[in-house]
């Protein structure tokens, strides 16, 4: 099973090589009529639509810019609440039984409502605004956080939790300095998950009512039936969410330097 | 649930277990506050479970909440089977074999980052607004969790195993149906359970942007009518159905795989 042995030498010749093929493909469908170009746009297409809506805001109405960042802020504002109360919430659920009892009904009863199914209480209690896409981000993104949070403390093998009885530290102590710890990488993933959950929810919070983002961006390439800025909408919100998981897995080795 | 506070002979206090009836008290009371605060735009919850019953055994539409349901349900079951034989037998190939991992993983790498909501406009500008549309969001959602999970096995699947199978004389073949089959079989549950609740979040994304029917077009409809009532039912069953499935598939898992 030749995968099983690692041969990283000349591997990169292959990924280029199977991306180009993609591309190619992609392109001679459209070319060669098997998708109209208004179903489909070519790479060649996307690509100058691409760099067209960095400084032209038509069809929709603003550069690709402006979307991003009206997106971006959004994203980041309710994944980073996500994380700053769901993290803490996660840790002291999976530690303190009582937290657990008290919170997970609750937890549990609003966890598998999709983000696009909150839309019409949001809208009722919050408006249309920003805010209003930030809870629902915020509602999305919070899941996986506290989820991975207190998996990752349960699953503290009870040996280090009785050296640290053993060394007489308090309850806190063995949480702050065992426990906690022994979760990060755990941890890192859920706060992963829960960066491309608030990526989808994003586009999910701009079906309501926006006039910015990349999400209605996309809508309005439906609308107008524009496949080149449809795709260029997706590509950006998938490059995005990619680019800031490799922010977080850099962080993440940066914090757990112990290596496991 | 292996609880880290709990440690050695911990004698739970009696009280500790009326404190998710507590929170779920707290939670209706919150809601009924509300409801009170709002009379014309959020019902009380007795109001909803009203409601949700008379839906339920007294329907007065043509299209009854159960067929709504069922709607629902069909589609996320078809894409998720197709989305897990396929899924599997990609990641497999992922896994399995170098040279495809090298040419074609970078294309999936590219593709899926991207949301599957956000591939809704693209699928619907290709397959229109019917069932195969609704049926290839729902794919597209659970098909990656699988991929990732299955391919996942293999780069944690441990080698002494492949290694004492082929001293002992395995061909290829028997590698792979006894050795890594069995191996990451785990990770496919995992990546299954995954899917399963991933398929149901875009069912419901995809019913609400086009459908005549299901748990999505009714709140769409219902929020377009300001009927907060149908919303609520609607948003219970959804969570239910959610709650009903990862527990059925736990079970599941507990049978089909006992290691």
């Amino acid at each position: 099973m030749k995968t099983l042995r690692s041969r990283k030498k000349s591997a990169w010749w292959k990924h280029v090589t199977g991306v180009l093929v993609f591309l190619l493909i992609w392109e001679l469908s459209v070319r060669l009529g098997l998708f109209s170009s208004q179903q489909l746009s070519p790479p060649s297409q996307v690509i100058e639509t691409f760099f067209a809506k960095l400084t032209d805001p038509r069809p929709d109405g603003e550069t690709l810019g402006v979307h991003f960042l009206a997106s971006f802020s959004v994203t980041l504002g309710g994944f980073s609440l996500a994380c700053l109360i769901g993290i803490p919430l996660g840790l002291l659920m999976g530690y303190y039984r009582p937290v657990y009892l008290l919170v997970n009904p609750i937890f549990e009863l609003l966890r598998p409502i999709p983000p696009i199914a909150w839309i019409p209480i949001v809208t009722l209690l919050l408006g249309i605004g920003a805010e209003a896409r930030i809870f629902i981000i915020f509602l999305s993104a919070i899941v996986p956080a506290v989820i991975n949070s207190y998996t990752g403390i349960q699953r503290t093998p009870q040996t280090y939790i009785h050296v640290g009885q053993s060394l007489g530290m308090s309850r806190w102590r063995i949480f702050t300095r065992i426990c906690i710890p022994y979760a990060l990488p755990t941890l890192f993933t859920g706060v992963r998950l829960s960066l491309s959950t608030a990526w989808a929810a994003l586009v999910a919070a701009e079906m309501m009512a926006s006039v910015q983002g990349l999400g209605y961006m996309i809508q309005m390439g439906r609308l107008l039936i524009k496949p080149d800025i449809i795709i260029t909408g997706m590509l950006t919100i998938g490059c995005s969410g990619a680019l800031m998981s490799l922010l977080l897995t850099l962080l993440e080795n940066r914090l757990t330097k112990w290596g496991r | 649930m292996k609880h880290t506070s709990s440690h050695g002979s911990f004698q739970e206090p009696w009280w500790w277990k009326l404190l998710p009836v507590a929170s779920v008290a707290l939670f209706l009371a919150v809601w009924h506050g509300a409801a009170l605060c709002n009379p014309a735009m959020l019902p009380t919850p007795v109001e909803t479970i009203r409601s949700l019953f008379d839906m339920l055994f007294f329907p007065t539409t043509q299209i009854t909440l159960l067929d709504h349901v069922w709607a629902s349900l069909r589609r996320v079951l078809i894409a998720y089977g197709l989305a897990t034989l396929s899924g599997v037998l990609l990641g497999v190939l992922f896994g399995w074999s170098r040279n495809f991992h090298d040419f074609v993983y970078p294309i999936f790498e590219l593709l899926r980052p991207i949301p599957p909501i956000a591939w809704i406009p693209l699928i619907i500008m290709w397959l229109g607004i019917g069932e195969g549309a609704k049926i290839a969001i729902c794919f597209i959602g659970s098909f990656i969790p699988v991929v990732v999970n299955t391919f996942f096995g293999f780069t944690t699947l441990d080698r002494t195993y492949l290694k004492a199978a082929q001293v002992l004389g395995a061909r290829q073949k028997d590698l792979l149906l006894e050795v890594v089959l069995p191996g990451i079989f785990p990770n496919i549950l995992a990546g299954m359970k995954v899917a399963l609740s991933a398929g149901w979040l875009c069912v419901i994304a995809a019913e609400m942007i086009a459908a005549r029917e299901g748990l999505g077009y009714l709140i769409v409809r219902s929020m377009e009518s300001g009927n907060m009532l149908n919303i609520l039912v609607a948003l219970i069953f959804i969570g239910s159905i959610s709650a009903i499935l990862s527990f059925l598939f736990s079970k599941l898992e507990k049978v089909v795989c006992p290691w």
